[in-house]
């Protein structure tokens, strides 16, 4: 190899590196970027209609547990019913356009702004139990909210759904449409939960996270903290919940309610990393590209490899992959780490 | 003038009284000390205080107003900062991150500028002595260091008074040394300190004034030397302690 | 009519108590919310239905073996795996039997499909008359079984020297350390009996509603309701909450319909939580 080649070669090497490491210099970070979204923004319309809603999904999914992360990672409350502000988002977006013929990119809005406020009103007495009793809370919620869609069949159909009308193109513009708008809301979810994280109120959710009583004597009104970081991540679920709608054209509380997202975004998070910004992106991506090749087509499988992966991440790598990437960890470490945990 | 005053402060468990009807006031500028038998109630006054555990009777007001009902946020805001005995540095957080966290919600509440607010934070490690570790996360640090990261958490908040739960515990005789002279640099600073100690040095050579606990009662609140010399507590509490510190005193 | 309530909500309080006991017993002792109790009730429904289908064993007498079953499976699965996480964060525990609970979920929908199964043995329509009102022979048989239960627990827990070795874990694993308990094999112990128990309540459940892989996700939550309603740490504060929350379906029902048992559940669940969290304060678990 000439000189000029393997300087090269080692240049990529250490931008590599550095990257691996959250070290990298910006305009690295920047370079990235461009590229992935370069490849993002062409894939429509290179691939076929199948990977289109594929990718489509991994966007949704990715989106999903990066604002699951805000209030689970972050703030430390375990919000497993986190999908029932998913459905609320698809019900009343649903409900505007159906009904009231309100233009779907502001009926969406909107949904996502009701489920932020019922996620706030909800917090207020939610959030003061901790640990386990929220968590099981949380999922009482989902499957009350899935019951008040059922039994109000004059708003929402009840168990027949809602249908919403179909955008007046082909197809294959429709699922671009929704590819880029899931595209999107990822993009605005990661840059959101980026700056949010950074500024001062993400440092209360930190805090509270890492240990709320001591939050407490350094001033932080964690009551507030909590509801607001409940709403940002249901305001989320909101507006992928009304583009979720749109896009399936058909909703009915199983589908929108349904536990087995909260069961994929449990996953996937903890598998990037949780508590991380990169970990939920991660995690998404290499969930759904491996089960949609290996296992996607048996639900129960794939579902029955979901809890295996969780159960198998919990146990041995807690914190997600993103650190054995980041060359902060190693299996060694791991290993150990299991050693140091034995009874 | 009284910085802090408590009249009738009493906190029950149930049918047990950790602490009994107790009046105190601190002076604004001072240093007072807060020393009892262990059990005797000092840690829960401070608690009572600071509002992390409801008073059951009694009223304490800080600066005229009277916070007694008040929540554990809500004190802290108004410029009251406290210590843990066993510190309580925020994990999954750096250094800098913990005390910036005391910057950005203690009275202090700048809430606009970060670069201020992490310009402040390293400041305030540097004064407690650990500038080489800001970026070090916080369950990677030695005991004293975790009391140094304790003590600027509280700093940073920019309190007028401040709480010190036995932050010399498990120190060496040169490390309280540095501890002290600290907390004569802080009241120089014009920060009110109460100190909660069982090391006779320290709260002999630091205090303007000593409260003392017994059984969650006050049985005195004097000068050292009226302390020292007073039947009641050298009853409760002082016996030989007295003697070492009056004899290192001389020395 | 109302006598007919007042029957029926005791005799299906009996039956959530019986849901209930191992679920408390394992949080309190271990301060680990089993989420897979729901399955493994699940597989003592499944573990009766076998006996009785292919080998005609009335379903009564199946109970011992399918609480030997998941005591096996209870005792390996803390031994092997949740032992591992008991050093981490309390959430952990929660995530890690979310995890095993859909795992279990799936694998039986695999092996028996989500097919309505159900037990009837010879005696399924037999009852007797009080007054108005009538008691079936399974549902009296259930309750009694579900008195067995409590008191087979309780003498265990405060005569046998294992049972007193899960007190000394639950009150000070620390001090249970120092004076010789290997605390690893006693929470082994633990989640073998508290799955033992959701064995038995399987059996219970299979003779009273058609079965499935599903199943334990409804029972699971009235487990839930009723351990916080008792409150951690008593075997009387079970039977209580399981009493109020039959009570409270069976008057439910007969005001309201059944339709709505579900959102009355859901109800009753975040209430609770909202209203006594402070009840379930003291986590040790007593006896």
């Amino acid at each position: 190899m000439s000189a000029d080649q393997s300087s090269l070669v080692s240049r990529w090497k250490t931008a590599i590196s550095d990257l691996r490491q959250g070290r990298a210099k910006r305009r690295t970070y920047v370079i990235l970027m461009v590229v992935a979204l370069a490849f993002l923004a062409v894939l429509p319309f290179v691939a076929g209609n199948y990977w289109v809603r594929v990718v489509t999904g991994i966007f949704m999914f990715a989106t999903l547990s990066q604002a699951w992360n805000v209030i689970t990672g972050y703030t430390g409350y375990f919000a497993f019913g986190n999908v029932a502000f998913l459905g609320t988002g698809a019900y009343v977006t649903a409900v505007l356009v159906v009904r009231y013929s309100v233009p779907v990119p502001v009926a969406i809005v909107i949904g996502a702004v009701v489920a932020a406020v019922y996620a706030m009103l909800l917090g207020f007495p939610l959030l003061r139990i901790t640990g386990h009793y929220f968590s099981i809370a949380t999922i009482g919620v989902n499957l009350a909210t899935r019951e008040i869609a059922f039994n109000l069949p004059s708003i929402t159909g009840g168990g027949m759904g809602i249908t919403m009308p179909l955008m007046r193109v082909s197809i294959q513009t429709f699922y671009r449409y929704i590819y880029f708008g899931m595209l999107g809301l990822m993009l605005l979810c990661t840059a959101a939960v980026y700056l949010l994280m950074r500024s001062r109120t993400g440092f209360a959710f930190r805090a509270i996270g890492a240990d709320e009583s001591a939050a407490r004597s350094m001033g932080i009104n964690t009551t507030l903290y909590k509801v607001l970081a409940w709403g940002f991540s249901a305001f989320f679920f909101g507006l992928v919940g009304g583009l979720y709608a749109y896009w399936f054209s058909f909703i009915e509380p199983p589908m929108v309610f349904n536990p087995a997202n909260a069961i994929k975004i449990v996953a996937m998070t903890y598998l990037g990393g949780i508590g991380t910004l990169p970990g939920p992106i991660i995690g998404a991506f290499i969930l759904e590209i491996i089960s949609e090749t290996v296992w996607g087509r048996f639900l129960e499988l794939h579902l029955a490899v979901l809890g295996l992966i969780i159960v198998f991440v919990t146990v041995f790598m807690p914190n997600g992959l993103l650190p054995l990437i980041r060359g902060e960890s190693s299996l060694r470490a791991l290993v150990q780490n299991l050693r140091e945990r034995r009874l | 003038m009284a910085i802090l005053s408590g009249k009738g402060v009493s906190k029950r468990f149930g049918a047990l009284a950790a602490v009994d009807q107790v009046d105190f006031e601190i002076a604004e500028g001072e240093i007072l000390g807060l020393i009892g038998p262990n059990g005797a109630g000092k840690t829960t006054l401070v608690n009572v205080i600071c509002g992390s555990l409801p008073i059951t009777a009694g009223t304490v007001h800080f600066k005229g107003q009277d916070i007694s009902e008040w929540t554990a946020n809500r004190v802290a805001e108004s410029g009251i900062a406290r210590t843990f005995q066993i510190p309580k540095p925020l994990p999954g957080m750096t250094v800098l991150e913990n005390t910036m966290v005391g910057g950005l919600f203690g009275r202090a509440r700048r809430s606009r500028d970060m670069n201020h607010v992490r310009e402040l934070a390293r400041e305030t490690l540097a004064f407690v002595g650990l500038e080489a570790r800001v970026d070090a996360r916080v369950e990677a640090l030695t005991v004293a260091d975790r009391k140094r990261v304790e003590l600027a958490k509280a700093l940073a908040m920019d309190p007028e008074l401040l709480l010190l739960d036995e932050v010399m515990a498990g120190l060496n005789l040169v490390e309280i040394e540095t501890v002290m002279d600290l907390i004569r640099q802080i009241k120089d600073r014009g920060v009110t300190v109460l100190v909660i100690e069982h090391v006779m040095k320290a709260v002999m050579g630091l205090c303007d004034r000593i409260l003392v606990l017994h059984h969650g009662k006050r049985i005195a609140l004097d000068t050292p030397q009226e302390i020292s010399r007073d039947d009641r507590v050298i009853e409760a509490y002082l016996g030989e302690r007295y003697a070492a510190a009056k004899g290192q005193r001389v020395n | 009519m109302w006598l007919q309530v007042i029957i029926n909500g005791l005799l299906i309080g009996g039956f959530f108590a019986s849901t209930a006991m191992g679920f408390s017993i394992v949080w309190g002792v271990m301060d680990v919310v089993n989420s897979a109790h729901g399955a493994f009730i699940m597989l003592g429904a499944y573990v009766t239905y076998g006996l009785h289908t292919m080998l005609g064993l009335d379903p009564f007498l199946s109970i011992p073996i399918s609480m030997l079953v998941l005591f096996i499976i209870g005792f390996l699965t803390q031994k092997y795996i949740v032992n591992l996480i008991m050093k981490t964060a309390v959430s952990m525990s929660f995530v890690l039997t979310w995890g095993l609970d859909i795992l279990l979920i799936n694998i039986a929908l695999v092996l028996f499909t989500a097919n309505w199964r159900s037990v009837s043995p010879s005696y399924a329509g037999a009852h007797w008359a009080i007054g108005t009102a009538t008691v079936s022979y399974i549902r009296a048989g259930v309750l009694i079984v579900s008195v067995l239960l409590m008191f087979g627990l309780s003498y265990f827990m405060s005569r046998t020297k294992m049972g007193k070795a899960i007190l000394a874990t639950a009150f000070d694993k620390d001090a249970a350390r120092l004076v010789g308990v290997n605390i690893g094999h006693i929470y082994a112990v633990t989640l073998g009996i508290g799955s033992a128990l959701a064995g038995a309540a399987g059996s219970l459940t299979s003779m009273i509603y058609p079965i499935s892989p599903q199943l334990g996700v409804t029972l699971i939550a009235k487990a839930f309701v009723v351990t916080a309603l008792g409150g951690l740490g008593d075997m009387r504060g079970v039977i209580a909450g399981g009493l109020v929350l039959g009570f409270a379906e069976s008057l439910g029902v007969a005001l309201l319909g059944p339709e709505y048992q579900m959102a009355l559940d859901v109800l009753m669940l975040v209430a609770m939580l909202i209203l006594r969290p402070q009840g379930i304060l003291g986590k040790k678990y007593y006896g």
